[in-house]
């Protein structure tokens, strides 16, 4: 496919480049911007590790469309420690045990990240409901819920 | 994705422009949740003009009253249509099964309409959207209709739209005063084994007396049924147990009748029939609202 101009904000800072639109958005962050922090699982929606925030929501961007990113606002995990919640995220996952093998960390921190926004201070019911479509072969998944469980309750104490 | 053009039209009447006008084979790609799975199987896309419309969502993404109903533009994702105060006060068994759709990424990414055409007998807005006697608007070069649920599907992933026609809308009589259920069963991890959805919608008067009832099975036909001498069973009487025991095997009668004596069938048929049994005694037990 020939290449055209997309336009988007990614981690604050406005993009113009040329890529291939019908290529998938995870293959534009990794191999044209070289934003290795989104993995690639299975490619078909189903494992969460290439889960990115596109205006304001959780999507796997293995199943984004590159030319849908025109126009959009997209955060990925290198974005995160720039944001407050990002970065509360990132050190409950780290004093929590929450990451093992670390490959699916990215992922569902972004989840969590989308889940924070919009609900500051998530029940567990709604926690296990954000990072249902993200799957850890490490964990047992008990050490990710209670990490975005403590990150709602810091949120708290810092008054948001 | 391998594709010979991409177009990505700017505006709702630039994108029926670029369906009149195309040459190639034409590929519609709305969240691409599915268009996406089937370019990495093969090349089937790869002589298409691949019409991107998902940034029409400001045309085609509301979800808005007309009159008495409820319009839903094609580009509604799954989860704004599972939290919309619209769905969720005149056509909630909508939202439930909006919310069992895969996981939250893929709900905020994947359309209605995506779901709809993409026909799948396992796609689970279709038995929703039957009991609530959806229609599907179109719109093509030659103007615009409306299709019922089980007109606008063929059989498994075969809709009976055209290659220039596009779904704008979704048309759904307002309910109140309803009970709903929606239940799923199996989910899509565990696809390779049967699973099946029972759509069920009941109001009664004051006395208990059934003023309407609508009842479907889903993921078990080749297209979205419905079923108006089963729903008729229930209405006009105040339910006893033998009569919902009745409605419930007539309606599980319905899989060997119409998709066959098959493999599955000896499976299925129980399943539903108990499933059938299990909700209308949910229904009929619990308080209207
Ligand atoms: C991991 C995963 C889990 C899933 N789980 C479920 C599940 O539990 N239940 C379920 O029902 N589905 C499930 N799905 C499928 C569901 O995501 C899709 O069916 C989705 O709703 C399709 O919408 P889309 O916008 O992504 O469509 P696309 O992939 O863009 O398009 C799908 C088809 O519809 C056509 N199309 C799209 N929009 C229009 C339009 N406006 N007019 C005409 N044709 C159009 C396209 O040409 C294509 O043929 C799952 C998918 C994934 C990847
Ligand atoms: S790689 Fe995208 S969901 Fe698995
Ligand atoms: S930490 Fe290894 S997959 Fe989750």
């Amino acid at each position: 496919m020939s290449q055209v101009q997309l336009q988007f904000r990614l981690n604050g800072k406005d993009y113009s480049i040329q890529a291939d639109p019908t290529q998938r958005m995870v293959d534009l962050l990794r191999e044209n911007l070289h934003l290795t922090g989104t993995k690639v699982g299975c490619g078909v929606g189903e494992c969460g590790a290439c889960t990115v925030v596109l205006n304001g929501e959780a999507v796997t961007s293995c199943l984004v469309l590159a030319g849908q990113m025109q126009g959009a606002d997209i955060l990925t995990v290198e974005g995160l420690s720039e944001t407050q919640i990002g970065s509360i995220l990132q050190q409950c996952f780290v004093d929590g045990d929450a990451v093992q093998c670390g490959f699916c960390t990215p992922g569902f921190l972004m989840s969590a990240y989308a889940l924070l926004l919009h609900n500051p201070h998530p029940t567990r019911e709604e926690i296990k409901v954000a990072v249902s479509g993200n799957l850890c072969r490490c964990t047992g998944y008990v050490p990710i819920l209670n990490a975005i469980e403590a990150a709602g309750l810091r949120l708290a104490a810092e008054g948001k | 994705m391998q594709v010979r053009t991409y177009i990505r039209p700017a505006s709702l009447a630039d994108a029926l422009h670029t369906l009149a006008t195309v040459e190639e084979p034409i590929a519609i790609i709305a969240g691409g949740t599915d268009v996406l799975v089937y370019a990495r199987e093969d090349d089937r896309y790869a002589n298409s003009a691949l019409i991107d419309i998902y940034g029409l969502a400001g045309e085609l993404g509301q979800i808005r009253e007309e009159r008495d109903d409820l319009i839903i533009g094609a580009l509604a994702t799954h989860a704004a249509i599972a939290k919309s105060p619209l769905v969720l006060r005149y056509a909630p068994i909508l939202a439930d099964a909006c919310r069992s759709i895969a996981a939250p990424q893929v709900r905020n990414h994947a359309t209605i309409a995506g779901n709809i055409a993409n026909a799948s007998p396992a796609a689970d807005s279709l038995g929703a959207l039957a009991v609530l006697r959806a229609k599907v608007g179109v719109q093509s070069p030659e103007g615009q209709r409306e299709l019922a649920m089980d007109q606008i599907i063929a059989r498994p992933y075969r809709n009976n739209l055209g290659p220039r026609d596009l779904i704008t809308y979704i048309r759904i009589p307002k309910l109140e005063g309803y009970q709903h259920m929606f239940y799923k069963l199996g989910r899509r991890r565990a696809q390779s084994i049967s699973r099946m959805t029972l759509a069920a919608l009941l109001k009664r008067d004051s006395q208990g007396v059934v003023e309407d009832f609508r009842i479907t099975v889903g993921a078990t036909f080749p297209r979205p049924m419905v079923f108006p001498d089963v729903d008729a069973m229930l209405i006009g009487i105040r339910p006893a147990q033998a009569d919902l025991e009745a409605v419930a095997k007539a309606l599980s009668n319905k899989i060997p009748e119409i998709a066959g004596i098959r493999a599955s069938t000896a499976y299925k048929q129980p399943v539903c029939e108990k499933l059938c049994l299990r909700i209308l005694n949910n229904l009929l037990g619990g308080d209207q609202q």
